[in-house]
């Protein structure tokens, strides 16, 4: 009987050592190998120092239309008012001012913050609330260089794509609406 | 160590628990749900700078501001009525707001087409160069005009309110043709009716804004009729209510229970074609009961008494005649089925509003109407002293643009321009001359006096629209070379030789002169959204480059390098008269200004008035008096008609010489065809040039279409007597031809008719409209009226049995 019993917790033991080592495998795909697979790393089209771009506000060039509406990055025409010709010599604003500025092509950027179609958000309202940039984007006073771009294999999406509880939580923390068809128009 | 079954599971059971704790499920669930966002056929718009445009829709006549939201400003996405323009005050009918589908649509030409095989193969058509095109078109014209035969070119157009009317005029008169004609509406009849009554070819106009009792016999107010932006904004004001003022009346006389019935006051069901008949029935009423505004009978009618004629003959009066018993309530009555207590009711109504206007038009709602009736209703405005100068109808007036030069024609040219057009040379001429489609067509079938050789059509499908379309095709198989204009691969252009696709109609410099059916002069210019999305030309730029090869006199009588510069001399013309304003502001309501009211031009000069309409704002000026500028011979309203003498109708009974009731009666044996065919024109087929945008059709009622299916309305009572139910396929047989149909029961349909829509049966353009249902103009037929040599529809004989 004994031995049976000492048997039995050892393959309970062992058991339960199994579960385990598939509940820790598991985990390690799910948070380790899986969110590499899932996104592949691309690079933007040219480097972008926003570091280097000090001396303009924000809102220089992230600016918003005279509807309202944010128009995000800004086009190769607002880049031409300062780089028409070289300011400085490095290889991107060569890029910028022989493959755009001069064809006239507009930089295909990929864009961090894109948010789905079936999101409506306005920038207005958020700015006018006072929330700062920096809230929902990353700061990018001190940046020299572009961050790698994390595209999301199945949606085309970047990682950095704010999802909707980050959007719910402000909201409900600051007691603004959060009912379904405010974004989901 | 052994790993059994047992082991396996044990692992599995963790890694799933394992997993659920991982973000694997929850994000590939989301992740899945964004990634159907993004399937390729779903559309989404272009992200980007949103930018609206203002400009004129011209999609019909009908003149409506519209705006344009485009993305980027290189993408459309949506067309929208403008809250700024008078004339539709931000409202949009269906088609305008479906318009941008036929910008992107997969059945537009992009560059002139060669048939290259047997006319009508589509697969023989080859693109050609714009050059090659012109060059060969010019050629061909030119070897006819050398040859003496330029009388055999001939133009066919839909577009009539526009300077490209002109324009085709101009060109078709210096080069040496008579021969141009414009796709049939009810404003060829209407423009006769008042060169017989008030002396002038113009069409009248209603001020229906003002109306407080409006009597519609047969005109489609909703689904169409006149200006459509107009009429939305005046039934807006007809139902808003004003405290102190009773709402507007409408009544509407038909013989089905239409949208425009269904939403007036009332609906007079009459028996079909006898309108006309009740019109007089209540002007027998009005007369004999002193209803009528004898002031101005009296003081401005000619033949409301007995008259004499040129030839010293008495002849009877207007009254006289609707005063004899055939026009009597009770005879009334067998006519037309309407009660003859309700026309005495109908006739103390209408007498008894202030501002009580008739209006008319036909089911079909495109087509003239028998030159009797028409003269009828203009009558019975008359006795309601209508025409007056403070009165509901006049005369849509005329804009003072920048006339074209003066034709300097060479010698053949004159000779060929006297030649007399072809409609005109019939062996039985009509004795007015309009714009006899049909008879030209005829002629054409028939090899009259010369051939046509080439003929063009513009803005026009006459191959699918035209009602009765065997005509088209009888001429088509005698014409020598057939050019379409047309934006879109429609039933015409398939069969044309070449095809020279103009811009459509948002790519494209346009102007829209005046409103069908509206007082107040107005002129509006419809400036591009976009550039042209493929090798398409416009065709005035066509035209002018084709009057530069073809020699002195037509060069000089179109001396424009491009379109744009001749609208914008035309514009000139029209800041250099000083008239009218341009509607800047929002809330202009140009239907409130009085004939003769002085309107305070607020444009500097022509370029200043060019910048002006080119932002999407229109021209407009006050009303013109239909007794105004009277050049009839009595110097009054003629319902004696003088002028049909003049011209040539000859005739002992004097009926002849007033409006009277005239029925055209339609071919076939009663017994063989026992029921009548009404073809009928509803608010979300379009019929005409433009095919049905998808976004249309979505609308339809399973009723009317489903499937391919194309359901005839019928009424319940004679539906059984053919032992037909809902849904029941049937064979409809006319002696135009035979097509199946199904048949929908509507207690609104009169029995022993049937209603069939117009805007299917197409065979050309998209999956979504290609084959579906059947097309009425295959299966109706016309009559002529004698008096005009218009054709006309009101009815076809018809049968229908148990498919």
């Amino acid at each position: 009987m004994k031995e049976e019993n000492k048997s039995a917790s050892g393959k309970d033991v062992m058991g339960g050592v199994i579960f385990f080592a598939g509940f820790i495998l598991a985990l390690i795909v799910g948070w380790v190998v899986f969110p590499n697979l899932l996104y592949s790393q691309k690079t933007q089209p040219m480097d972008f120092s926003h570091a280097s771009h000090q001396d303009s506000s924000c809102e220089d060039c992230h600016a918003f239309r005279p509807d309202g509406t944010f128009a995000g990055i800004p086009t190769t025409e607002k880049c031409k008012e300062c780089h028409e010709s070289a300011m400085g010599n490095t290889e991107d604003e060569r890029k910028l001012i022989e493959d755009f500025i001069q064809k006239d092509l507009e930089i295909p950027w990929r864009n961090y913050s894109w948010q789905p179609d079936n999101v409506f958000f306005s920038h207005a309202p958020h700015k006018a609330k006072g929330v700062e940039c920096v809230q929902c984007h990353r700061d990018v006073s001190k940046e020299k260089t572009l961050p790698v771009y994390k595209e999301n294999r199945i949606t085309g999406y970047s990682r950095e794509t704010m999802k909707m509880i980050v959007c719910e939580k402000c909201h409900a923390e600051r007691g603004v609406n959060n009912e379904c068809g405010l974004c989901h128009k | 160590m052994k790993l059994g079954r047992r082991a396996f599971l044990q692992f599995a059971a963790g890694a799933v628990g394992g997993s659920l704790l991982s973000p694997i499920p929850w994000q590939l669930l989301d992740d899945s749900a964004i990634w159907s966002q993004n399937w390729s056929w779903r559309p989404s718009p272009e992200r980007g700078e949103i930018t609206k445009t203002a400009t004129t829709c011209m999609l019909c006549d009908g003149g409506c501001g519209i705006q344009a939201r485009l993305v980027n400003k290189n993408r459309a996405i949506l067309l929208e009525g403008n809250p700024k323009h008078p004339v539709n005050q931000g409202g949009i009918c269906p088609l305008g707001a479906a318009g941008l589908q036929f910008f992107y649509a997969s059945y537009r030409v992009r560059q002139p087409l060669k048939q290259t095989k047997r006319r009508g193969d589509p697969s023989g058509f080859q693109f050609i160069g714009w050059d090659e095109a012109i060059k060969d078109l010019n050629s061909k014209l030119a070897q006819l005009k050398s040859q003496g035969k330029a009388q055999t070119i001939a133009c066919l157009t839909g577009q009539r309110r526009s300077s490209m009317d002109a324009l085709w005029q101009q060109f078709l008169a210096s080069y040496g043709s008579p021969n141009f004609f414009r796709m049939p509406s009810q404003e060829d009849s209407l423009e006769l009716a008042a060169s017989l009554t008030v002396g002038q070819k113009v069409p009248f106009a209603f001020a229906l804004e003002k109306a407080s009792y409006v009597l519609s016999f047969g005109a489609n107010l909703i689904e169409g009729w006149g200006a459509p932006g107009r009429m939305q904004g005046a039934y807006r004001l007809w139902r808003q209510e004003n405290s102190g003022e009773a709402p507007t009346r409408v009544v509407q006389v038909d013989s089905h229970c239409s949208l425009s019935a269904a939403k007036a006051d009332q609906w007079i069901g009459i028996v079909p074609g006898s309108r006309a008949a009740l019109a007089l029935g209540i002007a027998h009423v009005m007369v004999k009961e002193n209803l009528y505004d004898r002031e101005f009978v009296k003081n401005s009618v000619f033949g409301f008494e007995d008259w004499t004629d040129s030839q010293g003959k008495t002849r009877m009066g207007f009254k006289r005649l609707v005063l004899s018993t055939e026009y009597a309530p009770e005879e009334v009555t067998k006519r037309t089925g309407v009660e003859a207590p309700r026309i005495r009711e109908l006739a103390k109504e209408f007498a008894g509003h202030g501002n009580a206007v008739v209006v008319w038009g036909t089911p079909q709602g495109h087509m003239p109407v028998n030159i009797y009736h028409d003269l009828t209703f203009v009558a019975l405005n008359a006795l309601k002293g209508n025409l007056n100068s403070d009165g509901m109808v006049t005369l849509v007036p005329e804009v003072p643009l920048e006339p074209l030069p003066d034709l300097q024609m060479d010698a053949a040219a004159k000779h060929n321009l006297e030649q007399q057009r072809l409609d005109l040379l019939q062996p039985q001429r009509a004795p007015l001359t309009g714009n006899a489609v049909y008879a030209f067509l005829d002629m054409v079938a028939k090899g009259g006096s010369y051939p046509v050789n080439v003929l063009m059509v513009h803005e026009a499908n006459p191959a699918y629209s035209l009602p009765e379309n065997k005509v088209f095709q009888a001429a088509l198989e005698k014409v020598g070379y057939l050019v379409s204009f047309s934006s879109y691969m429609d039933e015409t252009a398939q069969q044309a030789d070449l095809i020279l696709p103009n811009h459509m109609p948002l790519e494209r410099w346009d102007d829209a002169i005046g409103l069908p059916g509206t007082p107040y002069a107005y002129y509006a210019l419809a400036s591009p959204i976009l550039k042209p999305q493929f090798g398409t030309k416009h065709t005035g730029d066509v035209i002018l480059a084709l009057a530069k090869g073809l020699g002195e006199t037509v060069n000089t009588a179109l001396p424009w390098n491009d379109y744009q510069t001749f609208l914008q001399k035309r514009v000139k013309g029209l800041a250099a008269s000083r008239k009218g304003a341009v509607a800047e502001r929002e809330g202009v309501e140009p239907w409130k200004l009085q004939q003769g009211e002085l309107v305070e031009a607020n444009y500097k000069d022509g370029d200043d008035l060019w910048k002006k309409l080119k932002s999407g704002f229109c021209w407009y000026d006050g009303p013109v008096g239909a007794m105004q500028n009277l050049q009839t011979s009595s110097g009054k309203l003629e319902l004696g008609l003088n002028g049909l003498q003049a011209r040539g109708l000859v005739g002992a009974a004097d009926q002849i010489y007033l409006p009277h009731f005239a029925s055209l009666p339609p071919a076939g044996d009663e017994k063989e065809y026992p029921l009548l065919l009404i073809s009928c024109q509803t608010m979300n087929l379009s019929s005409q040039y433009l095919p049905n945008p998808p976004f249309m059709t979505k609308t339809l009622w399973d009723f009317v279409l489903k499937g391919k299916d194309l359901f005839v309305e019928l009424n319940p009572l004679t539906a059984q007597s053919l032992g037909l139910e809902e849904g029941s396929s049937a064979l409809l047989k006319t002696h135009q031809g035979e097509v199946p149909v199904r048949v929908h029961l509507y207690s609104g349909a009169r029995p022993g008719v049937v209603y069939i829509a117009e805007g299917l049966g197409h065979t050309t353009y998209d999956q979504y409209i290609q084959n579906k249902g059947i097309n009425a103009n295959s299966i109706i037929e016309v009559q002529m009226d004698p008096v005009t040599g218009l054709g006309t529809n009101w009815t076809t004989r018809a049968q229908l049995r148990r498919a």
